[in-house]
Parts: C-alpha cells; sequence; structure tokens
C-alpha cells in the first residue's frame, strides 16, 4: 500500500517523551486527545440539551397531564408533575444556548479543527498546543458555569438563548434574570475566550503549517471550511463579548446601555435613561448571524469530503465550493439586520438587510446543486458517515428554502418569532449541522480511536434520527404560518391553537423516538472505543493525508518525515488508474508532479473531463491579495 | 450482470421515465386513497387511528425492506458466496421509498394543513399583497424543495454502489455553474423586488385621515388609549404611571396624586434609614433568640426566612436598597416636576382619553396602532392581520393597516360563531408570556364603535374624578400595599 514507504522510512525525528496519565489525558497538548476532549465533552452537552428538549416537549404536547417522574426529577420545578412556566422558559433558553455554543459551535469546530487541521495538512501538531489546551480548559469551565446554573435557587437564565435585555437585565423582571442570568453570561464570557484562543490557533496553523506540496488550493474542503469558520469566529465573538459585557454593567454597575423608560410592577419607575434594547439586538446578531455559519461551515466541511470520498467522485466544482464559502462568510457579516425587521428598526435600513440577506441565498443554492451534481453518476457506498451526509443535504435544502421567505422583510412581518422560525432554524442549522457532525464522527472515527463503528447500527441510527426529525421540524411550518408564536408555554388558551394539540403530540412522539435513537449511538461510540473492530490503515480508501499517519496515536502524528502531497484531494476514479482512488500523498511514479489537469488530457474520457485552471488563477490572486504563501 | 435481473438498468429509458412518473404520481393516488377512506371536510388527525396506521405504513416498509433483501441478498450469495443482508441495496431502498412517502406527506399535509396557511384571507387591507407575495414565494420554492429532494433521492437510489462500475471522473462544468448561480439569482431579485415595494408600501406615510391608537404592553397584558372628544391622544411618560394612571398619561390630578405619594413613600422611607442601626440590633438580637431557644429546629421554615431579613440587615443590604428605592424616588419626583413647568406637555389632551382592555376597530378604516412598552420588550402580533411590531421600553414604535373583514364576518367565513381576532404577545417576556393577549373586535358601522367608545370611562371626568379620589384613600395601591410590607416587615416599628 502507498503508506508502507512512509512507514519504512527510518529516520525518527520524532521525539519520544512519557507521557503520565495527567499529560496524556488531561492537560494533553496534543491536538487528537484535545479533539477527543471536545467531542466528549460536546456529546454530554448534547445529552443534556437533548432530554431537556423532551421535558418541554411533554408539556407542549399535554399540557394538563401530571407526569410524576417530572417531580421526582425537577422538585419544585414541576409541583405535582406539572412544568412551572418559569422553569420552562430556562429549560428552553438553556437548550437553545447548549446546542447552538457547546455542541454545534465548540463540539463540531473544536472536535474536527482541532482533530483535522494538522492531520489533513501535515502538521505536527496545532501552531500553539498549549493554547489548544487552554481553549479546550476554558471551554470546560464554561460548561461546568452553564450547568450549574440550572441548579440555582431562582432557576437558569430564562429569557431565550438571545437573552435579550430589558427582561434579562432587570432581576425583577423574571426570576431567571438572577443569579442564572449572571452565571450565563459569566459561561458565554468563557466560552468567547475559548473560541478565540481555538480560532487564532486554527488560522495560524492552515496559513503556516502546511505540508510540502499543500497549496491553498490542494486543501480538502474541511480546511477551507475550518479556516472560514474560524475568521468569522474571531471578527464576530468579540462583538458578542462587548455586548455581554454591557450587559452586565446594565445588570450590575447601574449603567443605561439597554435600558430606558421602564417602570416594573412592584418596583415603580427606574432611573436609566437613554439607552436603547435595540442596540443588544444589532451587537448580538452581529454575532449571531455569523455564528449560525460558524456552525453550518465545518458540517458543509465534513460533508464535502465524505460525500466525495463514498461516492468515489471527486466534488464537483471545488472552485465553486471554495468561493460560495468564501461568500457566505464575507456576506454573513452584513445580514443580522434580517433578525430585527419589526423591532421598530428604520424600513428603509429593513430594505437593505432584505436585499443582502436574500443574496446570501445564491452561494447557498451553488453548494446545495454542487453536491447533487457530485452525487450524479457517482458510485455511493452508504457508509453510515455518508447517509448522513446526505440527510444533511436534504435538511440543507428544506431548511435553507425558507430561509427565501424569512429574508424577505415583508413576509417576515407574519412569520417573525413564529414556528416557522423554529422549523427553519432548526432544519438548515440544528439538523443539518448535527448531521455533519454525526458524519465526521462515524467517518474518523477510526482516525480517533483506531478501532470501527458498527455499521448496522449506524444505519438504524441514521433512519430513525432522519424520519423523526422530519416528522419533528416539518410540521412546524404548517404551525408558524397558522401564526402560533415559539416560546409559548402551552398553546390551550388560545383557542386557535387548538387545531394543532394532534401535531404537538405528533412532534413529542417523534422527538422521544428520535431522542431514543441516539441512545444506539451512544452504544456504538463508547463500546466499541473499547471493543470495535481494529480499524485498517485507510478504511474508506480516501484521498487525504490523515490516512497515512499509524493507526496507534503518536504525538508528532507521522513516525518519520512528514509526507509530501502531490495533488488535489479529490481524485477518485480517475479514468487513467487502476484503483478508483489516489491519495494525495502517493507518488505518481511515471508523471511526479503534474497536475491531475494535463495528464487527464491524454486520458481517454477528455471529452466529459474538465480542468480546474481558472480555479488555480483564482488562488494565485487570493494568494497575493492576502499575501499567502 | 449480476443484478442487471434486479436493477433498473440505467439505459433503459421507458423504466426511468416510469419510476419517475411513479414516484411524482404516488402521492396523488395515496391523496386520493385517503380522500375515499376519509372525506376532508371536518377533518382531524385525531379521528384517525394513528396506531394502526403507521403499523400497517411500516410493516408494508419492512416487508418489502426484507423482501428485496432477501431477493438480493440470495442471488448475491448464489453468485459471489459471501454476505447476506445487501445494506447497500437496502439503504438504496429506503431512500427511494422514504422520498416517496415523504413527498406524499407533504402533499397530504398541505391539503390538509393547507387550509390553516395563514389562517384563511386576510382581514386587512395590506394582507392581500402580502399573501399575493406569499404565494409566489411558496410556489417557487415548492418547485424547487420537490425537484432538488426527488432527485437526491433519486440519485442515492440509482448510483448506489456496484462493484464493476466506476464514477464519472467529473471536476466541474463552467457552463452548467453560471447557470445555477444565474437563475436563482434572477428569480431572488424578482422576489427582493416584490418584497421591496410591498415592504415600503407597508412601512410608508400614514395618510391623514388614519386615526392614532396607542397599544400599551406589560407584564402580562395589554391596553389600549384612544382619544376622547379632541380627537387627540395626551401625552404621556414613564414617570406618571400608577396604580390609578397605568399608562402614564400627563394628567394633573392623576400626576399630583402621585407626587404626593411618592414623597410620603420617601419620607417613609428617610425614617426606616434612620432607625436603620437601631432595626439591624433588633433583628440581630431576634434571630440570636431565635437560635438560643432552639426554635430554629423547630420551625425551620420560619428561621429561613428570618435569617435572610439577619443577614440583609448585618451584611447592609437592607440600608443599601434603602437608600438605591430613596434615590430612585427622587429622581423620579424631580423628572416629573421638571415635566410639570411644561404647561404644553400638561396641556389637558390627556384628561379624556380612554384606556380600553379590548380594542375595536371599523371595517375599512385606517388605524396606526402607537406601540408603548412598560418594562421589557413585547411584540404586539396580530396574525390574521398580517401586522406584527415589537414594543420597546423607551422607542415609540407603531404599525398601520386598515382592517378588512369584521369579526362577524370572519366568524360566518370560519363557520365557528365563537371565534374572535386576539392581538397576541410574541416576544418572549416572561413566566406569563403564553396567556398576553387582548381580544380585537372589527365592527361594520361607525355608530357600533361610537356606541362602544362612549361606554369607556375616560381617565377623568370631572364628577367621577373626586368619587375615584376618595376611593382611592380606602383602597390600598399597589406602592403603597408595598410600603405597608416593609413596614410590617420591620422589628422595631411592630
Ligand atoms: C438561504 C439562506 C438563509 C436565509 C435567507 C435565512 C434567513 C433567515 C432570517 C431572515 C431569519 C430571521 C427570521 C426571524 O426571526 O423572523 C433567520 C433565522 C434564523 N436562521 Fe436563517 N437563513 C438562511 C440560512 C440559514 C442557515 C444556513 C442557518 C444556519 C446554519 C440559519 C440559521 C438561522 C437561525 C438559527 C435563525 C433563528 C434565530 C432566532 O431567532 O433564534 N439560517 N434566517
Ligand atoms: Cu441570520
Ligand atoms: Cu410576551
Amino acid at each position: 500500500m502507498s503508506t508502507a514507504a512512509i512507514h519504512a522510512d527510518t529516520h525518527h525525528d520524532h521525539h519520544e517523551h512519557k507521557e503520565s496519565f495527567i499529560s496524556k489525558y488531561v492537560f494533553s497538548m496534543d491536538h487528537k486527545m484535545i479533539s477527543k476532549q471536545f467531542l466528549i465533552t460536546g456529546i454530554v452537552m448534547g445529552m443534556v440539551g437533548l432530554i431537556m428538549s423532551l421535558i418541554f416537549r411533554l408539556q407542549l404536547a399535554w399540557p394538563d397531564e401530571q407526569f410524576g417522574f417530572l417531580e421526582t426529577l425537577l422538585g419544585k420545578w414541576a409541583v405535582d408533575g406539572k412544568l412551572d412556566p418559569n422553569f420552562y422558559m430556562g429549560l428552553v433558553t438553556i437548550h437553545g444556548t447548549i446546542m447552538v455554543f457547546y455542541v454545534l459551535t465548540a463540539g463540531l469546530s473544536g472536535t474536527f479543527s482541532n482533530l483535522l487541521i494538522p492531520l489533513q495538512l501535515g502538521a505536527r501538531d496545532m501552531a500553539s498546543p498549549f493554547m489548544n489546551m487552554l481553549s479546550y480548559w476554558f471551554f470546560f469551565l464554561s460548561s461546568v458555569t452553564l450547568l450549574s446554573s440550572v441548579f440555582v435557587e431562582t432557576g437558569p437564565a430564562s429569557g431565550g438563548w438571545t437573552v435579550y435585555p430589558p427582561l434579562s437585565a432587570l432581576e425583577k423582571a423574571m426570576p431567571g434574570s438572577g443569579l442564572g442570568m449572571t452565571l450565563w453570561l459569566a459561561a458565554i464570557a468563557l466560552f468567547i475566550v475559548s473560541s478565540l484562543l481555538a480560532g487564532i490557533n486554527y488560522i495560524s496553523t492552515v496559513l503556516n503549517m502546511r505540508t510540502k506540496g499543500m497549496s491553498m488550493n490542494r486543501m480538502p474542503l474541511t480546511i477551507w471550511a475550518f479556516f472560514f469558520t474560524a475568521i468569522l469566529g474571531l471578527l464576530s465573538f468579540p462583538v458578542l463579548l462587548g455586548a455581554a459585557i454591557f450587559l452586565i454593567f446594565d445588570r450590575s454597575f447601574g449603567t443605561s446601555f439597554y435600558l430606558s423608560d421602564i417602570y416594573l410592577e412592584g418596583v415603580g419607575a427606574l432611573e436609566n435613561i437613554g439607552g436603547s434594547p435595540v442596540l443588544y439586538q444589532h451587537l448580538f446578531w452581529f454575532l449571531g448571524h455569523p455564528e449560525v455559519y460558524i456552525i453550518l461551515m465545518p458540517a458543509l466541511g465534513i460533508t464535502s469530503e465524505v460525500i466525495s470520498t463514498n461516492a468515489r467522485k471527486p466534488i464537483f466544482g471545488y472552485t465553486a465550493m471554495v468561493i460560495s464559502l468564501m461568500g457566505i462568510s464575507f456576506l454573513s457579516f452584513i445580514v443580522w439586520g434580517h433578525h430585527m425587521f419589526i423591532t421598530g428598526m428604520n424600513p428603509f435600513l429593513g430594505s437593505v438587510f432584505m436585499i443582502l440577506t436574500l443574496i446570501i441565498a445564491v452561494p447557498s443554492a451553488v453548494k446545495a446543486f454542487n453536491y447533487l451534481t457530485t452525487l450524479w453518476k457517482g458510485n455511493l457506498r452508504f457508509n453510515p458517515a455518508m447517509l448522513f451526509s446526505i440527510g444533511l443535504v436534504s435538511f440543507f435544502i428544506s431548511g435553507g428554502l425558507t430561509g427565501i421567505y424569512l429574508g424577505n422583510a415583508a413576509l417576515d412581518i407574519q412569520l417573525h418569532d413564529s414556528y416557522f422560525v423554529v422549523a427553519h432554524f432548526h432544519l438548515v442549522m440544528g439538523s443539518a449541522a448535527i448531521f455533519g457532525m454525526f458524519a465526521g464522527i462515524y467517518h474518523w472515527y477510526p482516525k480517533m480511536f483506531g478501532r470501527m463503528m458498527n455499521k448496522t447500527l449506524g444505519y438504524f441510527h441514521f433512519w430513525i434520527t432522519f424520519i423523526t426529525a422530519y416528522l419533528v421540524f416539518f410540521p412546524m411550518h404548517f404551525m408558524g404560518l397558522a401564526g402560533v408564536p415559539r416560546r409559548y408555554y402551552q398553546f390551550t388558551l388560545v383557542e386557535d391553537f387548538n387545531v394543532w394539540m394532534d401535531v404537538n403530540k405528533l412532534i413529542t412522539v417523534a422527538a422521544i423516538v428520535g431522542g431514543g435513537a441516539q441512545l444506539l449511538f451512544l452504544y456504538n461510540f463508547f463500546y466499541n472505543i473499547f471493543k470495535g473492530k481494529k480499524a485498517k490503515q485507510n478504511p474508506w480508501q480516501s484521498n487525504t493525508l490523515e490516512w497515512s499517519t499509524p493507526v496507534e496515536r503518536i504525538h508528532g502524528n507521522w513516525p518519520g518525515e512528514i509526507p509530501t502531497v502531490y495533488r488535489g484531494p479529490y481524485e477518485y476514479s480517475r479514468p487513467d488508474r487502476e484503483e478508483d482512488f489516489f491519495p494525495q500523498y502517493e507518488p505518481d511514479e511515471s508523471a511526479p508532479e503534474v497536475l491531475h489537469t494535463k495528464e487527464t488530457k491524454s486520458a481517454p474520457d477528455t471529452k466529459k473531463v474538465e480542468e480546474v485552471e481558472e480555479g488555480s488563477v483564482f488562488f494565485a490572486a487570493i494568494k497575493r491579495v492576502f499575501g499567502l504563501s | 450482470m449480476r443484478f442487471d435481473t434486479l436493477r433498473i438498468r440505467p439505459n433503459s429509458f421507458i423504466k426511468k421515465a416510469l419510476l419517475m412518473l411513479t414516484t411524482v404520481l404516488t402521492p396523488w393516488i395515496l391523496m386520493a386513497a385517503a380522500d375515499v377512506v376519509e372525506p376532508p371536510k371536518e377533518f382531524s388527525l385525531a379521528n384517525w387511528d394513528w396506531v394502526s396506521i403507521l403499523t400497517w405504513v411500516l410493516a408494508l416498509l419492512v416487508i418489502l425492506v426484507i423482501a428485496r433483501a432477501f431477493d438480493i441478498g440470495a442471488l448475491t450469495e448464489k453468485i459471489t458466496g459471501k454476505s447476506v443482508m445487501s445494506w447497500n441495496n437496502i439503504n438504496a431502498w429506503i431512500a427511494i421509498i422514504f422520498i416517496v412517502l415523504s413527498l406524499a406527506g407533504v402533499f397530504w399535509e398541505l391539503k390538509y394543513h393547507g387550509q390553516y396557511v395563514l389562517l384563511g384571507d386576510s382581514s386587512s387591507l395590506h394582507g392581500e399583497t402580502y399573501d399575493s407575495m406569499f404565494y409566489w414565494t411558496f410556489g417557487f420554492t415548492f418547485f424547487v424543495f420537490v425537484v432538488t429532494e426527488f432527485l437526491l433521492f433519486y440519485f442515492m437510489f440509482r448510483y448506489r454502489y456496484n462493484e464493476n462500475r466506476k464514477a464519472l471522473y467529473y471536476f466541474h462544468n463552467n457552463k452548467l455553474e453560471v447557470i445555477w448561480t444565474i437563475v436563482p439569482t434572477i428569480v431572488l431579485t424578482f422576489l427582493v423586488l416584490r418584497g421591496f415595494t410591498t415592504w415600503s408600501k407597508i412601512t410608508g406615510e400614514v395618510s391623514k385621515d388614519t386615526q392614532d391608537i396607542e397599544v400599551f404592553a406589560y407584564q402580562f397584558g395589554w391596553k389600549a388609549r384612544y382619544a376622547g372628544d379632541d380627537q387627540q391622544l395626551g401625552n404621556q411618560n414613564f414617570n406618571f404611571i400608577s396604580g390609578t394612571n397605568p399608562l402614564g398619561v400627563a394628567e394633573d390630578s392623576k400626576v399630583e396624586e402621585l407626587i404626593g405619594d411618592l414623597k410620603k413613600e420617601v419620607a417613609q422611607l428617610e425614617a426606616l434609614q434612620a432607625s436603620a442601626e437601631d432595626s439591624t440590633k433588633a433583628w440581630k438580637a431576634r434571630h440570636d433568640r431565635f437560635v438560643s431557644t432552639g426554635l430554629h429546629i423547630t420551625y425551620p421554615e420560619d428561621y429561613k426566612s428570618l435569617k435572610a431579613k439577619y443577614t440583609d440587615a448585618v451584611s447592609g443590604a437592607y440600608e443599601r436598597t434603602l437608600e438605591k428605592d430613596i434615590k430612585r424616588k427622587k429622581t423620579a419626583l424631580n423628572r416629573i416636576s421638571e415635566y410639570r413647568k411644561d404647561k404644553d406637555f400638561f396641556n389637558g389632551a390627556g384628561d379624556d382619553d380612554k384606556v380600553t382592555t379590548e380594542i375595536v376597530l371599523v371595517k375599512n378604516k385606517p388605524y396606526n396602532f402607537k406601540f408603548r412598552a412598560r418594562d421589557v420588550i413585547h411584540s404586539a402580533y396580530m396574525p390574521h392581520f398580517r401586522v406584527q411590531m415589537n414594543c420597546v421600553p423607551g422607542m415609540p414604535t407603531s404599525f398601520a393597516f386598515t382592517p378588512t373583514m369584521t369579526t362577524a364576518e370572519a366568524r360566518q367565513t370560519k363557520g365557528n360563531k365563537e371565534f374572535d381576532y386576539y392581538l397576541y404577545c410574541n416576544k418572549i417576556c416572561g413566566a406569563a408570556h403564553y396567556n398576553m393577549k387582548i381580544k380585537v373586535t372589527v365592527v361594520d358601522s361607525e355608530a357600533e364603535y361610537n356606541t362602544w367608545l362612549a361606554s369607556q370611562a375616560p381617565l377623568v371626568t370631572p364628577a367621577i374624578a373626586e368619587e375615584s379620589q376618595k376611593e382611592e384613600k380606602d383602597s390600598k395601591t399597589e406602592m403603597g400595599e408595598m410600603e405597608t410590607a416593609m413596614l410590617t416587615n420591620n422589628p422595631t416599628l411592630n
């Protein structure tokens, strides 16, 4: 096999050092271990978030039922087995926060950026392993802080994951705005520190530590996605930190950034004047919109890689994929106002944001079409990772299309804050990104743990999760279109909403089944860490560099010299080759150092094979602009 | 060659076409079947025996899949001598069954839930434009949805793994990519332009004959304010809000009354402050007595509240709170007296304003809702009218619209005699957010409206003003209650 050459390489410049338990598993500076730490913390947080959602779904489906076990579980928050409205809000808030930040930002990006950036680029580790370790531990502290807020006497933060002031600023406005909110802010501040440390690291590693031959236009799309994600995070998270700090000041030091003209029941008129609650929303969504792409882009990157590998076919339109990632990244900074069409913002601003928002639909559409074309005339291997990737594409299409309604300021009048929005973002962001994450886990599990997951369980996991996710989120479109507002504790008090009770029950049942299916995954994941079948060197017959490292993890990744890269990552099913893949690190005896484009000219199938020369020109231009090597 | 007997051959155009046709037609056939089983009128999911339907569907699926798998498995086994179950084919088949059934489900849902989409015809003038744009967007996105989702799963089925085939080595196709960049761009441009004109029209200038109504949101409810005979809404300020003046209208007697109350409260608080040291001592003594006699074990609940007061007193939190309250009330007093100096502000326009707990509108008359929020952000959501606007403390917002369908008419079209329009809160605002609504009634004639308005009490009428003042002396205001609570809490005073 191709990797034999690398293993045979005898001169070990790799340094052996003794690893204690602490330095190997706890305060590890090895990117592969840190990636596992992120993953397992993310999975734990994900389970907490999932269970929370099942509890509040019970409330929505059977508002008049008493669930004894809830009282056992939650005590005073579910007296007589009936969920307390304040705690309902708290659950919704913490569920959203956990899923958005802890699972889909840190859990997804933290896991796969850490694992793949060095491995796919041919680096021994991250640019700064120490910062990398700090990044995990800040994340860990942040998770603990957030979870601890659930046990506070007045309850966790309860103003929704967006925590709009004045609700979140005034302790007297709702119980959750007391200590729970303070802890929420502390957790988010720690989280931001973690993600900035990580982002700087990712960017510098991508720019500086690629192996010989790994020019930027030979980078796998995963890396491109992580790279843009890190840039987005680096530019937008500090703004959220600013917003949070202002909020802390308003809460504790009597300032009025967000507060004005407020009279509180039982207190009287407050002194604050001159602040603006809408200012917070601008700051929040300046992060918030890029954030949704921070979540989605790594999942898209993973999907590109997994689909190409398992379709045994080059990803269609590599250059277009990169350009659309770039376009999405850029545009995502100037569309935040679409979350604020009806806040009373100047209508002209609304028009501007509407136009910019609908422009972002174009690169999104391009990505979807490119995935479809990649599948077309492929030779699809249905590994669980592949199924989850296809699931992502399906969610991305279904959820992305509703963005076209919401991006339209006029249509948003009716749809804002309704269940339609809930359906939109759970499909396009929630489900899609989670599926990307699952795809990544199934695909790189052999690389992480040196063992294989069980495929059959994976298939059951996929189909049950996929079908139930649609059952949960698809009907929500119709509820939203019928004017059902989100974040309602109960729907029975409004006549009009009673027709949806059946649907609410269906959704809850589907959610419980879908939640149950995750047990298959958990079993499959944890059991096989210890008992799984030993992985082969390159189990998916993939082209990328990470599959040239030894199955057993070693510090420094490659025992000998880091391999050189000879071509792009998506050379699958080349007509001039016997095998249907051609690893990036495998020298071509007949014509080394020649791009596939030149060779394919002489290949038999010339007419159908296109060239990527324009792509190369494009990258040369970018490199010049950004001064990249 | 192995699977050729079973697989639909790529080059067999007719079979391909047949498959496509079946996929597209199946939903319709299923729907027709559903119509026979259950006539669509008065349809309710509850009437369906869900368990058995789901069981049937699942059973069917399982049987199909298993049958298929064994078929293929057996054949594979015969030829290659390995692997009985072929997940490759199972997954491919589930994919195609999934997309057919889900598209059927989507059509089904459109048919049965379609009647609730946008709650039927709009009840406002701009709503008609809204609805037409909505359906354009729907048509376009639904088409793309069906085609792309179908292709996705069809490809999954069609291009499932086959050892004997090699994937097409195909990197890109500029022409294709340009097409699918340009076409969405054109469609989106069309949608943006329509959106832009609709949005501008909805949010544009308000015509002269529009009537203003103030809609006031608070935790947890709504109030409306109509102008009295002077056709003019009085000024307002959050500092003027009191038990008898919930919207804080600039009206002399109410505001004077508030000033009086505030001054009294400040005096009381200052008295408490003066005796704070004694009070701390008293709490300490009481606490120690409680503990030394062992009462804290017998009465843990009482002890808990005592301990809280004691800690507050000892840590100085009690005094700090007093200080803050005094400062806040003094600030309010200062601000109010500044306003009092401005005779244009207290112009008497608010005296005859009517604060109501229902909103009544006349059909085909333009209104401009002016929103205020007392405490946190709320959102006024009237889905039947395609109206929504946030209510933001400290930032006035508004939404102008013209109702076009009376409540009576809506009752008739919906076939529901109990039906009423409501304005809901649609921005998370606290525990009772889910039940924060106000009835909106659209009447046919100005006369009906006038009768209703006449029945609503104005903020002050000279005759009633005195009476209400007397009443107030008896009943405790909110503030009064708070003070009483504070006083009884003070150990030195009881
Ligand atoms: C076709 C592209 C898209 C467009 C035009 C679009 C548009 C919108 C708009 C206008 C809203 C605000 C709706 C409202 O609150 O009334 C929204 C909400 C949201 N979108 Fe999208 N979107 C698109 C794609 C995405 C993607 C790809 C993601 C995530 C990966 C995403 C995640 C979200 C989230 C999380 C919210 C809800 C935030 C909240 O209110 O809690 N959207 N989208
Ligand atoms: Cu957004
Ligand atoms: Cu509310």
